[in-house]
């Protein structure tokens, strides 16, 4: 699995209600999509393109354990989410709707905004095509990378529950 | 093997487990609130498509909601209760309390089980020794509604050990909202926390709940309390349901051990934007507060209502303020009634509201303009949570509610009760 694309890049602490307000949980994932982050960067959900990485800071998506958020970072086109570290429930719930989440302590003093970002997510490899440089990021439980390559855990659902 | 690591594999089938391994498990309880209830029920319905297995083990709260504020809200309510309907599932309506208090008064909660939900203070039930969890939408709707089952990776965990007294006008709330600047937002992020030592011992329950509650906000994924003679009296005066008490080895091991000593404390309030942002309360003494709330999932308890009619008794809030009190519980408000706390704290100029969550996300109640703030004993002071992302979100005790709500700034409450 592979995502390329314009890098997005945003702090640290960034909760769920920041990603998507809670006024808004019960709109259209596609409506949801217009309004992602749109507090820390009003510009994001009306510029992002397919494939775009978003990448943060430490504890990204802590705060309530809305699945919302990662099912709309996902329907704006964001092709891999890369961060220093991600809140566990954000982290579950990425593979478990299927979005690529990356963790690699130090990528955000390695990119900025607008550097073209390449995300090999199997072997979580990030190139920064734009200063040549290379990041590996941890290590992914391989139930996890069955669950996304899956799509997520729905259709796994069964298998799971038979056990592991 | 800690009680954590006990619990799992005995629900996974499994004779031991360590950390990292990832285990299928049988849960105990699946909790819902009225949003995230709707979210999973459309997911369950729409893309599961397969049967309730166990629905006496899943309960909605309607929480957010104690009353819906317009046509959308009252057709999102309605759908939950035919779902609850069409699938046999408990449903708490509106005016119930907060989604965990009504768990726990309602036996959901037991001893040595596994409980998940999708709010994510649902580690606060470690508080009776359970392994609790909040899991995400798809995990609920996708493998606990149709199997009673879900994956689970084992946590490492730390022991995290309170010494020492208060000093009179400090109180567990206080505590518990420094440990969560000590420990740090992420600061124990995949990982479980033993609360434990002299200080967690000696609290009964209610103050116990306070600790748990923290995991969230310091990244953890849960934390739990050995279950003691009290947490089995408390556990036994709710529910005739048998449970087993499990806990931890003696010489069980912990991936890391931190001490702290709450003696010297001062009370403390946490600021917005985050709950890390925790100082102790001379720090803001002075900011202006408009609003003030007892309510929230960690709010809204006997105790918090008790403390806050001690400061009230024979005083009156400040002019301009609005002080309200949420019950947690349909049980605390009759217990506020019998200790005549309900007529003491209407007449010092505070407002009861239904039992719920109160102003936790603004659904209902609690929205505020940008030039406003409230102090109140809620979990969470992130921007925008309570209407204009430039509103302030003060966190205190409830006796640094009161003591401000009279001052009309965030105040000490040492000048009130010391």
């Amino acid at each position: 699995m592979n995502a390329r694309g314009k890098c997005w890049k945003f702090g640290d602490n960034i909760p769920t209600d920041q990603i998507v307000r809670s006024d808004r949980v019960l709109l259209s994932l596609e409506e949801m999509a217009k309004y992602v982050l749109e507090n820390l960067n009003p510009s994001f959900p009306r510029e992002v393109k397919k494939g775009d990485i978003l990448v943060a800071g430490k504890h990204f998506g802590q705060s309530s354990g809305r699945a919302v958020a990662p099912k709309a970072i996902k329907a704006t086109g964001v092709g891999a989410v890369v961060v220093e570290y991600a809140a566990r429930l954000f982290y579950r719930n990425c593979f478990e709707i299927g979005l690529p989440l990356l963790e690699c302590p130090g990528i955000t003093e390695n990119v900025s905004d607008g550097d073209i970002i390449n995300v090999d997510i199997t072997k979580g490899l990030i190139r920064n095509e734009t200063t040549g440089k290379e990041f590996q990021a941890k290590s992914v439980d391989p139930f996890l990378t069955e669950m996304l390559e899956a799509g997520g855990l729905i259709p796994l659902g069964e298998k799971i529950s038979e056990g592991i | 093997m800690n009680l954590v690591e006990k619990i799992l594999a005995r629900a996974s089938g499994r004779e031991k487990v360590a950390p990292g391994e990832v285990v299928v498990a049988n849960v105990d309880s699946l909790i819902l609130h009225d949003l995230s209830g709707y979210i999973t029920s459309r997911v369950f319905e729409k893309e599961v498509k397969r049967k309730m297995r166990y629905p006496e083990r899943v309960a909605m709260v309607f929480d957010h909601h104690f009353s819906p504020p317009n046509e959308e809200r009252a057709r999102i309510l309605e759908e939950n209760r035919a779902f609850a309907r069409r699938h046999g599932i408990h449903l708490f309506d509106c005016g119930s309390g907060n989604i965990h208090n009504v768990a726990v008064r309602n036996g959901f909660v037991r001893p040595g089980t596994i409980v998940v939900g999708s709010d994510s203070h649902t580690p606060v039930h470690g508080t009776l020794g359970c392994f609790a969890v909040g899991l995400g939408n798809n995990s609920n709707a996708g493998t606990v509604m149709p199997f009673g089952k879900a994956w689970f990776k084992v946590p490492e965990t730390i022991q995290v050990k309170i010494s020492g007294q208060n000093k009179p006008g400090v109180c567990a709330r206080d505590v518990a909202l420094w440990l969560t600047g000590q420990i740090g937002e992420g600061g124990v992020v995949y990982k479980a926390m033993q609360f434990t030592g002299p200080y967690i011992k000696e609290l009964e329950v209610w103050d116990r709940w306070l600790f748990p509650l923290i995991t969230i906000d310091v990244g953890g994924k849960c934390s739990f309390i050995e279950p003691d003679e009290k947490t089995v009296n408390f556990v036994k005066g709710i529910t005739d349901e048998p449970f087993e008490v499990i806990t931890s080895d003696p010489d069980c091991e912990f991936a890391d051990v931190w001490e702290y000593d709450a003696s010297g404390l001062e009370p403390q309030v946490a600021a917005s934007p985050t709950l890390g942002n925790v100082k102790p309360v001379g720090e803001f003494a002075g900011a202006p507060v408009q609003w003030a709330e007892l309510g929230g999932h960690g709010g809204g308890r006997l105790e918090d209502i008790r403390q806050a009619a001690y400061i009230l008794r024979g005083r009156k809030i400040a002019p301009g303020v609005k002080f309200n009190l949420v019950p947690s519980s349909r049980e605390v408000f009759t217990e506020a009634c019998r200790e005549g706390l309900v007529q003491l704290l209407h007449e010092a100029g505070c407002t009861w509201f239904p039992p719920s969550t109160g102003s936790n996300q603004a659904i209902n109640m609690g929205a505020m303009a940008e030039t406003e703030a409230m102090v109140s004993t809620h979990a969470r002071n992130f921007p925008g949570r309570n209407g204009s992302p430039k509103a302030m979100m003060y966190l205190g005790s409830a006796s640094t509610v009161a003591a401000s709500a009279v001052k009309g700034c965030i105040a000490d409450p040492r000048e009130f009760t010391v």
